[in-house]
Parts: C-alpha cells; structure tokens; sequence
C-alpha cells in the first residue's frame, strides 16, 4: 500500500484534485453544487491526510482524517444544505464579477503561487506540490469570498480558506498535535453554526440572503 | 503497411458517429437507427443532384473539398495504430491544428458566401467557439509534447511512460472539453436538430446539398474519429504497434478500436446527461477549459509534474 502510493504519487493527484474543487467552485452556479465541491474538497482533504498516514506510518493522523472527514465531509454540508433548503433560494445571484473572469483569476493566482513558491522556501514534506496548492486554494477561498453577494457563499469562501490552510500546517508539520486540530474544527463548527443562524436571520429581516443590503440605514 | 493506416480513420469515420448515435438512442430508450445509418445518408446524397444558389461565388463550391483535404491531410499526420505516421517529421500537432483551421476558416466563409441569414449567424458563432476553444487544446497540447520534448505526434506517441502525472489528468480532461466544442456535441451545440435559433455547425452546412453536402458530412465525421484518436495517442497510447508484422498491427487495431467505442460510448454518455448550454454562457465553460489547460501546463513546467 505505502509503496503503491508513492509509485502512483497519489498524494500529488489528491492535492491536484483539492485545487480542482476549489477551482470549481468558481465557475458553479447553484448553491447545492457550491456545497457539493466542497464537501468533495473535504474528502479529498481526508483521503490525503489518509494517504499521508500511511506513507509516514503516523497514527495520529488516522484519527485526524476521520474528524476531517466526519466535520468537515458529513456535518458541516449536511447544516450548509439544512440552511439552504430552509431559506428556499437554489441559485445564486451574479457575483461581483462574471464567472469566466473569476475562473481566469483563480487561475492566475494559482500561477502567481507557484511561480513565488519556485525559488522561495523548499520544504521537504511529503509532497512538492501540496504546500503550493494548500496556499492557492486560500487564496482561491479569499477570492471567494470577496466576489460573492451571497452569505452562503462567502461562508462556503471561509471554509475553502480554511481548508487550505489546514492543508499549508499539515504539508509544513506533518500534522499538529491532535489537541490543537480538535480546537480548531471545532471552532470552524461553531462559527459556522454561527454564520449560518445569521444568515437566516438576514433572511429573516431583509428577505435575501445579498449582504449588500446590509449597508442600506434602518431608520 | 503502415503508411495506409490514416484509411482506418476515413473508413470507420461515419460508424463511430453511427455508434455514438445507437448508444444514445439506447440511454434515452429508443431503439434508434442502424449503426450503418451515416453511410447509407452519405451514399444517397452522392447520388443526388446539386442545387446551388445563384448568387454564391466559386467560394461556396470550392470549400466542400477544402475541408474534405484538410481533414484527410491532418488524418495522415496521426498514429493510428502503428507509432510510424506517413508524414514522419512534418506530423506536427500545431501544423495539425492550423490544418484543421484551414478547413473551418473556408466553412465559415461558404456559410456566410450563400448570404442567407442562418449561413452567417452559424459562421460567426462557430468562429467565436473556435477562438475559445483554440488556447485550451493547443495548451493542452503543449504539456504532451513538453513532457514529450517534441512536437511530433509519433514521438509524443513513444514517450507515453512518462505521461501518468496530475498535469496530464488535468490536460485530459482540458481536450475533451474542447473536443465536445469541436465536434459540435451536446453543451456546446446539438447535432441531432436543425433547430435555427440554436444551430452552429448545421447553420454554416445549411445551403448545401448533394455530394458537397455529403463531404462536409464525412469530413466533420473524420474530424471527429481524428479528434478522439489525437486524445488516445497522447493520453491513453497503450497497446500502440511498434513494430509492423501481421499480428502486432491486428492486437493494435483491436486495442484502438475498442478505446474508440469507449470514447464513443462516454460522448453519448455526457450527451444525455447534460443540457445544452445556452450560447452566451459558453465562454464560462470554455474559460474553464482554458483554466484547467494553463494549470496542467503550470504545474509541468514549474514543478515538473
């Protein structure tokens, strides 16, 4: 199996596929398949820090793909699409910029990451691409967040860059202490239990999910 | 023996797209035509007579065998079943590419010569898919053949030990995105309808008929089976004969024809899944062709993966 991995170098192919979700997340449309990509992303999160199990024979990192896989694969999409069903919207409304424009940045930025990290810090982890993938998908999640109306899917922007920079500490340290990990999901789960009760009390008191009637005075 | 391979493509054109045809009707429940239903509609438009507007030029004429040519030179370009190609040195992929822009470039100009409305309107919008395909396949193109350190189609075709990296997955999957938009299948354009206010590739063939019609015909068909053939050789080239003895070229031939059915089988596939696209909202789709095709390029040339 250890060997089998790192053959076929599936942990190259694992971070390519977590770019690709992200990436994805550009170009989609309808907030279920928003959520869809990212539930994959955290799959491949999990599988990845599975794969990184066996080849570093860690077992405490068994026990971190499994709460990765059950927060961040099961519980965090599973409220995402509860929220989403619960305030009846399926598409998302045109971001800031157009969807072309913003898979073209994602892009780029993807090529702006790989081209600083050339010559800069080399870090013999586990994989010469994670480190430079885990940053663009953070920036990628930025970005997100930024260009999008939707409280959804900046939220869903969050937890991309969240991703991501679970992906930089793992690809730097083989993982931090199990404590630590276990803090910080479940920061990530309340503040997106958080996020999401105010989303729908927007809702509630603006009748759309936009955040830029957020700006509008109440007098 | 060899140097006749390109015949396979020629030959077996109509029934791959005749196959493509069959394995839809079956996804949707019908029984649909006959596998050999293309080559009975190409026999019976060489047979009938030619009706030619008054008011088009020489170009309208001359173009069925401009696009026939070129499609039948690029075929002589691409290892088929042997990795020996007859045009050896020149069987270049950008040479390939321009060849088989030179075809749409004089489509496009007969659509618009025979001055009715639908000739232009398909002109123009296969020429804007044309300009949103072209960086994504030539990008995809080029991580093959840096990998490969060559251009040449036989060479990239030799080198497939190396071709198993995420950049490649993510060039796959590139092509084939622009090989829906090239043959005009179902996200980008339906070629089951002569629906007006969607045709593309119907709307430029619209005025033709007879056996100029049936050229055009057999030319977007070869262009086709080419196109799934360049995806093969560069992507998936195992089981390609190195050597040209009886029994070497027999294993290839099979090998090659059932990756076709297989390619043939996944297009209808996503046919049936997928809804057309609307026109304006192609650039979306083709953008992320681009995206993924810069990425794999990227990441080959800066990381060497």
């Amino acid at each position: 199996m250890k060997e089998w991995i790192q053959t076929y170098s599936l942990i190259d192919f694992l971070s390519m596929g977590i770019l690709l979700t992200t990436i994805a997340m550009n170009a989609l449309k309808r907030l279920e398949s928003c959520i869809k990509a990212y539930t994959y992303n955290s799959w491949l999160l999990s599988m990845l820090i599975a794969a990184v199990a066996i080849v570093a024979e860690d077992n405490h990192l068994y026990l971190a793909s499994l709460i990765t896989l059950f927060s961040k694969g099961i519980v965090i999409p599973l409220f995402l699409k509860r929220i989403v069903r619960r305030m009846k919207v399926t598409h998302d409304v045109e971001p800031y910029i157009s969807n072309t424009l913003s898979l073209t940045i994602s892009g780029l930025l993807v090529g702006v990451v790989y081209v600083a990290l050339k010559k800069g810090i080399f870090v013999a982890g586990f994989s010469s691409m994670a480190l430079q993938i885990s940053i663009a998908v953070m920036l990628i999640g930025l970005f997100i967040m930024i260009t999008r109306r939707k409280a959804i899917t900046q939220v869903l922007g969050l937890l991309f860059m969240e991703n991501g920079l679970f992906l930089i500490g793992f690809s730097l340290t083989y993982g931090m202490p199990a404590i630590i990990e276990l803090g910080v999901l479940f920061d990530m789960l309340m503040g997106v239990i958080i996020l999401g009760i105010f989303t729908i009390q927007i809702k509630r008191a603006f009748a759309s999910t936009d955040l830029d009637k957020l700006s509008i005075l109440k007098g | 023996m060899e140097y006749f391979q390109f015949l396979i493509i020629i030959i077996f054109a109509p029934l791959v797209n005749g196959i493509i045809k069959k394995f839809k009707a079956n996804m949707q429940g019908r029984q649909g035509p006959g596998i050999f239903q293309p080559y009975y509609d190409l026999i019976r438009l060489f047979k009938k007579e030619l009706v030619i507007s008054n008011i088009s030029s020489w170009i309208f004429r001359v173009t069925p065998y401009i696009v026939f040519s070129s499609t039948l030179v690029a075929t002589m370009m691409v290892p088929v079943i042997t990795d020996k190609v007859l045009f050896g040195n020149m069987a270049d992929i950008i040479a390939l590419i321009y060849i088989l822009a030179l075809g749409r470039f004089f489509m496009a100009l007969a659509g618009l010569d025979a001055g009715t409305a639908f000739g232009g309107e398909g002109s123009s919008r296969e020429m804007t898919v044309a300009i949103l395909v072209e960086p994504a396949m030539m990008l995809s193109l080029f991580t093959a053949a840096i990998s490969a350190g060559s251009t040449n189609l036989s060479n990239i075709v030799n080198s497939s030990a190396s071709l198993y990296t995420p950049s490649h997955i993510l060039a796959l999957s590139a092509f084939i995105v622009a090989i829906i938009a090239e043959t005009g299948r179902i996200p980008v354009d339906n070629p089951d309808t002569h629906l007006e206010l969607t045709m593309i590739h119907e709307g430029m063939l619209l005025e033709y008929s007879g056996r100029h019609l049936a050229l055009m015909e057999w030319a977007h068909y070869i262009k086709q089976m080419l196109l799934f053939t360049i995806a093969i050789d560069i992507f998936f080239p195992v089981g390609i004969a190195s050597s040209t003895d009886i029994a070497s070229l027999a294993t290839s031939t099979a090998i090659y024809l059932l990756k076709i059915v297989f390619i043939a089988f996944m297009m209808a596939f996503i046919e049936s899944t997928r809804a057309k696209m609307r026109f304006f909202q192609l650039p979306s789709l083709l953008g992320g062709a681009f995206v993924l095709a810069l990425l794999s390029l990227l990441s080959y040339v800066i990381m060497g993966k």
